[in-house]
């Protein structure tokens, strides 16, 4: 009934974000990727909200959620045919082998790192898989979040990513095959909607070109097979920017923000992003009614988060060790700024985890993408890093400590997204006349930054 | 620019990426880090011996429970990773008092001078290490 039930709301939540027919098999493709991410979303979140009223959470759930799937796929009939978009050049077939080749190492490498940490990472058995675990087996789920756990469980964490893994488990028995499945999932989903995503917009070439700067980041692959929220969570943002920066309606624009708010539920930064994308979409588009309809979109999500934060979940770590003596001492400590400032640095030429990637996209920022027309995507990715600056330097921890246990894991939940905002520029640098301009991620006649 | 020279760079850069890939996973990490065993096994005795909702947790080593404290140690470890195998019981880190206690320690020829140090009596032993006990 599970499957049934995230198949019939994934394409009802397609059905009424895309006003018009789907032209061809990448579009197709495209949607049944995003039908796949937001059905398992929104099944993990509706298993949350009956859980928070309920307690528990049945077959009936499930067959609420399919019935709104169904009546959202008949109530949002398409009728027209979308529009068709330029032709673009078809991808070489030595490209289509350097992409299988990086998939299939992709692959290989999540298979080994499984094997070789059979509970996934620290976080994963610390964290996540710990709240499932208490989901699944607690009499009162109310324990998953007790107080008397160790801070370093995160209670306060949304719990999108716990519950998908707890109805898995609940139905198919308690194994480890059950959360890397669901890993496994979220990563192919990860490169297929970056890949596909540029794809129908921009061609094959370019679109495999995105996949393969996420299927090569060294620690995406290691990062999906942690069994821990990044990778989902980069999903849901990479879906969300996508659909904001290509949406031709509002309902997409609202189904962006759906795909936030599902991020929102996935871990605490989904909402800095959420907001982030709200912000440069009205930055930039000077669009408040399709601003409205994204946060619209976002407010069932948002809601549930609220709806916990307020009800169930302890006090933040971050939030229960800072006084506003600690965050006055930090914003004006020159030495926390300085050391953050050296931290970053080293990171963008942190080979063991980014090869060369990180160093490429920071040297191409500097010298060709900061000269191109402000986009969407861009905007947003600019202000969710300018905020963790003031995030890092004020947060309680040892500055070192949390920057190198947190700073890889922000830049797998922000790369698909900045892949889709660089491929985009690029594209636009290099087409050529006749083939018109690119939609993606454009802002007409915005300024240049 | 071109689109065969963004091409030639994007998946020259794919390809150092593949190789860092291919070198850690398949090289470096099956020669430098052993394969770590499943959580479970360790704590699968002590799993059928611990009902209720909560129980208190003691241990030969501190674990990481307030700020400052390095949340990296064995300490730490060992904690976390009890707390994961007997979920749903909440473990209450350092409490010797609570109806059924678990003792984990490091060396497992300390286990009963911990018991001793923190007034408990020892109920079974659950592997080396590990033991689950109550208060004298």
């Amino acid at each position: 009934m599970s499957a049934v039930a995230i198949a019939l709301i994934g394409a009802g939540l397609v059905a009424a974000g895309f006003p018009r027919r789907a032209t061809d098999g990448v579009e197709r493709a495209y949607r049944a990727a995003a039908a796949v991410a937001l059905g398992t979303g929104a099944w993990s979140a509706t298993y949350a909200a009956w859980r928070l009223a309920f307690g528990e959470a049945g077959a009936a759930k499930d067959i609420c959620l399919a019935v709104v799937g169904v009546a959202l796929l008949f109530g949002c009939r398409r009728r027209k045919t979308e529009e068709a978009l330029p032709r673009h050049e078809p991808a070489p077939r030595w490209l289509w082998a350097v992409f299988a080749l990086a998939c299939a190492v992709a692959a290989a490498a999540f298979v080994e790192h499984t094997f070789r940490f059979p509970d996934g990472g620290w976080d994963a058995w610390m964290i996540w898989n710990l709240r499932a675990r208490f989901l699944v087996r607690a009499a009162d789920f109310r324990s998953a979040f007790s107080p008397e756990l160790s801070f370093l469980a995160h209670q306060d964490y949304p719990w999108l990513l716990p519950g998908a893994v707890a109805q898995a488990l609940g139905q198919l028995g308690e194994s480890r095959v059950v959360p890397a499945a669901v890993a496994a999932v979220f990563g192919i989903l990860t490169v297929a909607v970056v890949a596909l995503a540029i794809a129908r917009e921009l061609g094959a070439r370019w679109g495999l070109l995105g996949g393969l700067a996420v299927a090569t980041l060294p620690c995406f692959a290691t990062f999906a097979s942690n069994q821990q929220s990044d990778v989902p969570l980069a999903a849901f943002l990479a879906i969300a920017a996508a659909l904001v920066a290509s949406a031709r309606s509002r309902r997409e624009l609202a189904l962006a923000g759906f795909a936030a708010g599902l991020g929102i539920w996935t871990k605490n930064e989904g909402l800095l992003y959420a907001i982030c994308l709200g912000v440069a979409f009205l930055w930039r588009r000077r669009d408040p009614r399709g601003a409205l309809a994204f946060a619209a979109g976002a407010l069932p999500c948002a809601a549930l988060l609220v709806w916990f934060k307020l009800g169930v979940a302890p006090p933040n770590d971050l939030a229960a060790f800072s006084t506003a003596g600690s965050l006055a001492a930090n914003a004006i400590d020159p030495l926390r700024w300085g050391e953050l400032a050296l931290l970053t640095l080293r990171r963008v030429v942190y080979f063991q985890d980014f090869a060369l990637w990180v160093l490429a996209q920071t040297l191409l920022l500097w010298v060709f993408v900061r000269k191109q027309p402000a986009s969407v995507l861009g905007t947003a990715l600019f202000l969710a890093c300018a905020a963790y600056g003031p995030i890092y330097a004020l947060q309680p921890h040892r500055l070192d400590w949390i920057f190198r246990t947190s700073a890889d894991r922000i830049l797998i939940q922000i790369w698909p997204t900045a892949v889709l905002a660089t491929i985009a520029a690029l594209a636009k640098a290099v087409v050529r006349p006749s083939q018109g301009s690119p939609r993606f991620s454009q802002v007409p006649g915005s300024p240049p930054v | 620019m071109s689109v065969r020279r963004v091409t030639a760079a994007i998946v020259a850069l794919a390809a150092v990426g593949m190789v860092r890939i291919v070198w850690l996973h398949f090289a470096s990490e099956p020669a430098h880090e052993p394969r770590r065993m499943p959580i479970d096994q360790h704590y699968q005795a002590l799993r059928s011996l611990v009902h209720g909702a909560e129980a208190g947790y003691v241990s030969d080593l501190p674990a990481a429970v307030r700020l400052g404290e390095d949340p990296a140690t064995r300490g730490t470890r060992m904690y976390l990773q009890a707390q994961f195998a007997l979920a749903p019981v909440v473990l209450r880190y350092d409490d010797a008092q609570a109806t059924v206690v678990i003792a984990s320690v490091a060396d497992p020829a300390g286990l009963a001078e911990l018991l001793r140090q923190r007034s408990l009596e020892l109920v079974a032993e659950a592997g080396p290490g590990l033991a689950l006990a109550r208060p004298r």
